[in-house]
């Protein structure tokens, strides 16, 4: 056993295939010039990972295209046994009839986690995906999804993840009832979409995009929510309803964690007719963060208060106000005294972090709020919107007069 | 007296001990919560009762030595703290891994007998950086790797993934040759070798890219190669006239190495000049396995073996003739009394 002793090919194959797999396939490939011992040691990887770094880079577009075609059909012909994961990112290829032989493929082979992140195209998925019974995460991004009618779901699917799909609302409802063990959903650039999600497992939601209204009708595991909501034109493109949306969207989410919401989702949770008090409490809430909150609009301030004062475990808030608008909304005056909320206290809020402040009273007053309602508050950061000097100068000192009830509560202001 | 250590040991410090052994013999107590830490270790105590005692002692399998051990108990005693933040754990992790990588395999190998996922995950994360982006000459270099493949087999693709007859019997065809190419490459030098190295690499890699033989087709290069396989056959014709198969073959396979490693550094890019004739018909999809038939070939064996030149040079021209007859006229074989081939324009 001198220094020279090579170790490491004699190391059981399964770590080998560790080592392979945090490498490029490039790289894991390479290693088969190595010696007798390591020409096929990759061969039997279970993962494949192929984007467009995998061939020499090429001014010409289809020389790319071409060369990453012969690279995944000759890595998929020399590949012996199962294959649990691929993934090919690249916008290199968009539609081609190789891409739905390496779906038949991988099909025959034991498919468990599929991601196919292609360029803008109108490749069309092919119906060997829907026979993929084992598969446990799907990620799709530009297709043209449209299931065959034996197809009833994917009965272990955990992760689906769509971005930019071409498919009909109700094929997208019904996939996601037809996953009962779907854990984690995320849809991405979705056009004036109605949905209604079912999901008895679902623990992570992501929706972002110009959804009408959300329904979720049956996600009592749901721990972890985002929606960037997005509007054509103004906020009657919203589905009006008589139900208060706060109450209807976040009604049947008790062992909620953490609440992101962007662009008009708080406006989304402000319409409808007001029940006057929340129904439920948010004991496991720990994070909200709500971003273009506008401040003029009290009941969307009514929003921000009622899920902070209804979590009596949040520790992190993160709020962002509107930017400046080019014609500002009249104000409209919010007294909290007047309506009790300095009754509360919210015992476990520890930082806040408000950013784009313009100064408004609405803000301002949201501000003297939790610190007047926070006893173990450690942190205010705040940033603002104003570029005049003096009006940033006029709020910090009247930021500066509120009563902390947390002796360790510090102020941050911070320039971006 | 096993029974007396544990009773002065327990209540001096409160804590239960394991008894285990090492490959070598030695028997050693460790902190029960420490021990446990490894899967192995806990199943054998769960499972077993087993280490309860000196007698009792828990086996460690023998990549366990003890001097990997107690590296190892170093790790899980500081992980099996609670309350250690992710930085700090990511911070000592980095630190633990600074060592040799004959030792880094060892630790690999000993965590992954005690089933010690973690270590095992972070250990091969260390030596997956190791190998990234490096040649293989110098993956070699680092881990002691023979160098005990011969330049055709660097070159030919990896697995024989077509049931091809033909394939099969360029496998033979190609063992016969084995010898002297290994003769071949002990003389060259140093320099070349790397360079001839990093080529092969690249071939390979070209190889996937579907310029190797009859896997995938890639029409845009395959004319460039049959002009360049002309000019090849003429000249050799032109000079050596009739020769011998066997030796023609192999003269043809070794000029092709030197081109090669003139070639090297373009070799990766769309340069459609490098496989020439050979590179299209005698790069065999062999496994290594096929190539354990060479080294003696016995009267009768050779014999086979022309018959099988024979045969396969009507193969050739009937291929040939099939794939790309309208282009140019097709090359055609011959076959001389004596079994041995010669080509020549048709």
């Amino acid at each position: 056993m001198g220094e020279s002793t090579d170790i490491i090919s004699d190391l059981p194959q399964s770590i080998i295939e560790n080592i392979l797999t945090r490498l490029s396939i490039r790289d894991a490939i390479r290693t088969s010039v190595l010696s007798s011992k390591w020409r096929y040691k990759w061969s039997t990887l279970t993962d494949l990972v192929f984007d467009e770094k995998c061939v020499a880079p090429a001014s010409d577009r289809g020389v790319v295209e071409n060369s990453l075609v012969r690279f995944i059909t000759g890595v998929l012909l020399l590949h012996q046994g199962p294959i649990h994961k691929f993934q090919l990112s690249t916008s290199f290829l968009q539609c081609r009839p190789d891409i739905d032989q390496w779906l038949l493929f991988l099909s025959r082979n034991g498919i468990k986690e599929l991601v196919l992140e292609l360029g803008e195209g109108e490749f069309r998925v092919p119906s060997c995906l829907f026979r993929c019974s084992k598969l446990t995460r799907l990620e799709l991004c530009h297709c043209e999804f449209d299931p065959p009618q034996y197809f009833k779901g994917f009965s272990s699917l955990k992760s689906l993840n769509l971005h930019q799909i071409l498919v009909a609302p109700e094929v997208i409802e019904s996939l996601i009832s037809g996953c009962p063990l779907l854990e984690y959903l995320s849809l991405s650039y979705f056009d004036s979409l109605v949905l209604r999600i079912s999901a008895p497992s679902l623990m992570y939601l992501y929706l972002d995009g110009e959804f009408k209204d959300i329904f979720l009708e049956n996600t009592p595991k749901l721990v972890a929510i985002s929606v960037s909501m997005y509007m054509h034109e103004d906020v009657t493109d919203f589905e009006q309803s008589s139900d208060y949306n706060l109450v209807k969207f976040l009604g049947g989410v008790p062992l909620l964690e953490k609440l992101v919401g962007y662009i008009y989702f708080t406006k989304y949770l402000s319409i409808g007719d007001d029940p006057g008090r929340l129904p439920i409490t948010y004991i496991h809430l720990k994070t909200i963060e709500l971003y273009q909150v506008s401040f003029e609009d009290a009941n969307e301030v009514l929003v921000l208060l009622r899920l902070v004062t209804h979590s009596p475990n949040l520790k992190d808030l993160k709020v962002s106000a509107s930017p400046i608008q080019l014609f500002p909304l009249e104000e409209e005056g919010f007294d909290l005294v007047e309506r009790d909320y300095f009754e509360y206290k919210l015992p476990r809020l520890e930082t806040v972090r408000m950013t784009d402040v313009s100064g408004i009273r609405n803000e301002l007053e949201f501000i003297r709020f939790l610190l007047g309602t926070s006893p173990v508050l450690e942190t205010v950061i705040v940033t603002s919107s104003l570029s005049d000097k003096d009006a940033k100068m006029d709020m910090v000192v009247e930021l500066l007069r509120f009563p902390r009830v947390s002796p360790r509560a510090k102020f941050l202001f911070l320039q971006d | 007296m096993s029974e007396g250590d544990m009773a002065i040991m327990k209540p001096e410090t409160m804590k239960s001990y394991i008894w285990l052994q090492t490959a070598d013999g030695s028997i050693q107590q460790v902190e029960q919560e420490v021990a446990m830490f490894c899967p192995m270790i806990c199943q054998e105590v769960i499972q077993k009762g087993a280490g309860s005692s000196k007698n009792q002692a828990i086996s460690l399998p023998q990549r366990v030595n003890p001097a990997l051990f107690s590296l190892i108990l170093d790790y899980c005693r500081f992980h099996q703290v609670p309350g250690r933040s992710n930085k700090e754990r990511k911070t000592y992790d980095e630190k633990f891994i600074r060592m040799d990588t004959k030792r880094l395999c060892e630790l690999t190998s000993a965590a992954d007998s005690l089933q010690l996922k973690p270590l095992v995950d972070l250990t091969s994360r260390a030596l997956a950086r190791i190998i990234e982006g490096k040649t293989p000459e110098e993956i070699r270099e680092i881990f002691h790797l023979p160098d005990d493949l011969t330049e055709e087999e660097k070159l030919e693709p990896l697995k024989n993934t077509m049931d091809d007859p033909r394939i099969r019997l360029l496998n033979r065809l190609y063992a016969k040759k084995r010898k002297e190419l290994k003769e071949r490459e002990r003389l060259k030098n140093v320099e070349v070798e790397g360079r001839v190295d990093e080529r092969s690499v690249d071939d390979l890699l070209t190889y996937i890219n579907g310029r190797g033989p009859k896997v995938v087709k890639m029409p845009k290069g395959k004319k460039k190669k049959k002009k360049k396989k002309e000019q090849k056959i003429v000249s050799s014709d032109e000079k050596e006239g009739p020769q011998e198969f066997h030796d023609k073959e192999s003269h043809d396979l070794h000029s092709e190495e030197q081109e090669g490693v003139d070639e090297s550094g373009s070799s990766m890019r769309e340069v459609p000049n490098l496989p020439s004739m050979e590179d299209d018909i005698f790069t065999p999809e062999a496994g290594s396995e096929d190539g354990d038939m060479d080294d003696e070939i016995d009267p009768a064996m050779k014999e086979m073996l022309d018959r099988e030149v024979e045969d396969f040079a009507r193969r050739l021209n009937s291929n040939w003739v099939r794939s790309r007859g309208q282009e140019r006229r097709p090359v055609h074989f011959s076959i001389n009394g004596n079994g041995t081939t010669r080509r020549h324009i048709g």
